[in-house]
């Protein structure tokens, strides 16, 4: 066995959990609820048992390529789905989430597990802890976008197995706030590191850019939700069209455009 | 009406439009960066105020949005700092909210310090420090960097795992800071940053033999005395030249190519000749005609450490402005959740 087999195992449960919670919407059983959340409590599980098992060969922490990242964001998507599970009990809106995370491993499991070798700029903790606090705040903002979907689904189609537009509305604002302040990490420790490294702690490469207009729209919605005719639907469309932004910083600067931060 | 206009000032919905404005427009904008290499291609190479005044200016077609958003960022920056001095106004009723007033404040403080550091700083990127040798440093006048060693790490195969370069920066002849400079390790004073790019080699002359078989090694600043009486100097080394039709030399690239030295005779009787010698060509018949011969035998190459070496006097507030972000996001995530227990929150 090596470790992405044990990637290919925690897909395996995350899938069956998504299968779980759409049942769940449908059928409503007590049992099938619990079965969900610990099929996901055993993939995080074999997903953070395939992290260190990768940490340890590297000797490094491994969110260097496209596939480690894809991983790492995987998960961290659901370390904070179970936090929100484990904190208020959102049963059924898991769907959205263990939705997108299948999309990102099966993104992941396409491309090549081999550990790619450090470069000397990398090999510093602020790399380390620039990653984590990213992609955290990337979990998170992709978590107010599961429940910005939930939410208007909620309104235009309810259904009783969905928390109430309420409850919805408030996780998506924690998870934007929670989100936001890693991100402010994620940019200020990412400064530190630039000044260290480049000599300028703010880079006009497209990458930099796009990572400041992340941080200034985020900044925008936790302000946002003190003004009323951004509250509930209009917040909820803008955790949407937040996490759009996320994914062209990510992926499409990252593998589509030319620049200081390549994903192969 | 004065409180009015300062309601406005401290407004919520200005600071959404301001924020949403400058979102829209560099969204729009940095697209055009990585396709506009000849004028973005150097933002990060040079301090910001000199990238507007030698780029920015001559293609307003595609900066124009970068002269706006910064107006909204600079109105943003405003907006943000009457908020905050509104909430320092008012701190006994509204001191719950300092988490996210210190992040404020941060804010405030880092984008002064950018603007101060671009408009009164200076880069120098990648500039080749000869080792052992004075680097003048031009943005900085008066001012020059010394590589005293230089030492790549390798470790096995493939690239270099660390480059140190031990360094005096110098003000005339007088030593004003001395230090060490490794990847992700530079040196820094204040707001004074020196960071490895690379190394390398770089052709600095020709080993020669003359005419009594004597060998020397011909760079700029040689001089040999011939046996008759006249002395021979190397005025400068180009390791690609090329003579354009009026005569004049250029100065093509630093890697060997079309090597030229300019040299000047002189002789204690008043015999001068100053020209130039391509090494691909026969000697000027001038020199000839003056009993000298010259056949380059092998290049001379010095080894360079590249170093960036840029002066930022914001970036210490820059850190300030950091440290209190770091504070203000950790205090709001404390303060959020202690008023969740409270149910204090924003209502539909």
């Amino acid at each position: 066995m090596n470790n992405v087999h044990l990637l290919q195992l925690a897909t395996l449960a995350y899938s069956l959990a998504v299968a779980c919670y759409l049942l769940q919407l449908f059928m409503p059983r007590g049992w099938l609820q619990k079965l969900a959340f610990a099929l996901v409590l055993s993939g995080v599980l074999l997903q953070t048992g395939c992290l260190l098992w990768r940490w340890q060969l590297a000797g490094f922490l491994p969110v260097t390529n496209l596939f480690s990242t894809l991983f790492f964001f995987s998960w961290a998507l659901a370390a904070c789905y179970l936090y929100f599970e484990l904190r208020y009990k959102i049963g059924a809106s898991g769907l959205f989430v263990m939705f997108l995370n299948l999309l990102l491993l099966s993104a992941a499991l396409r491309r090549d597990p081999a550990l790619p070798q450090l470069i000397p700029a990398l090999d510093t903790p602020f790399f380390s802890l620039h990653i984590v606090f990213s992609f955290l705040g990337y979990a998170f903002f992709a978590m107010a976008f599961s429940l910005g979907v939930l939410y208007l689904w909620q309104r235009f189609l309810p259904n009783s197995q969905l928390p109430e537009l309420a409850t919805i509305r408030k996780l998506n604002e924690e998870s934007i706030l929670l989100g936001f302040a890693l991100f402010t990490l994620c940019l200020i420790v990412g400064g530190i590191w630039a000044h260290w490294a480049w000599g300028y702690y703010f880079s006009w490469n497209i990458k930099g850019v796009w990572s400041f207009l992340v941080w200034l729209f985020y900044a925008g919605m936790c302000h946002a939700k003190f003004v009323k005719r951004w509250q509930g639907t209009g917040y909820a469309l803008l955790s949407i069209a937040g996490f759009g932004v996320v994914l062209f910083t990510y992926l499409g600067i990252g593998v589509l455009l030319d620049s200081n931060h390549p994903l192969e | 009406m004065l409180k009015r206009l300062w309601e406005t000032c401290c407004s919520l919905k200005l600071a959404i439009y301001l924020a949403s404005a400058a979102t829209l427009l560099l969204m729009g904008g940095s697209l055009l960066i990585p396709f506009n290499a000849h004028v973005f291609g150097s933002m990060d190479r040079l301090a910001l105020g000199t990238w507007l005044d030698q780029f920015a200016a001559n293609s307003l077609e595609k900066t124009w949005w970068f002269y706006l958003a910064a107006v909204i960022m600079l109105l943003f920056g405003l907006n943000t700092l009457c908020c905050f001095i509104d909430w320092l106004v008012n701190i006994r009723a509204r001191w719950r909210k300092s988490g996210e007033y210190l992040l404020h404040l941060g804010v405030i403080l880092v984008l002064i310090a950018y603007t101060w550091g671009n408009i009164a700083g200076w880069r120098h990127n990648g500039l080749q420090c000869q080792i052992g040798g004075v680097t003048p440093l031009t943005k900085w006048p008066g001012h020059f960097i010394r590589v005293d060693n230089f030492e790549p790490v390798f470790t096995g195969q493939g690239p270099p795992q660390d480059m140190i370069s031990d360094i005096t920066i110098l003000e005339g002849d007088r030593v004003l800071h001395q230090g060490r400079v490794q990847i992700n390790q530079p040196f820094l004073d204040g707001g004074l940053v020196v960071t490895p790019v690379s190394f390398g080699r770089q052709p600095s002359g020709y080993r020669v033999r003359l005419a009594d078989f004597r060998r020397v090694d011909f760079k700029t600043n040689t001089q040999i005395r011939l046996n008759h009486g006249g002395t021979l100097r190397v005025l400068r080394f180009l390791p690609d030249a090329r003579r354009q039709a009026n005569g004049e030399i250029f100065y093509r690239s630093n890697q060997l190519g079309n090597p030229a030295f300019e040299l000047q005779y002189t002789h204690p009787n008043g015999d001068n000749w100053r020209g130039w010698h391509f090494l691909r060509q026969a000697l000027p018949k001038e020199l000839v005609g003056r009993g000298l011969r010259l056949r380059p035998e092998a290049p001379l190459f010095d080894s360079y450490s590249s170093l960036t070496i840029n002066y930022d006097p914001g970036a210490p507030l820059a850190a300030v402005g950091s440290g209190l972000m770091t504070a203000g996001v950790l205090l709001a995530l404390l303060s959020f959740y202690r008023k969740r227990q409270r149910q204090d929150r924003p209502e539909v």
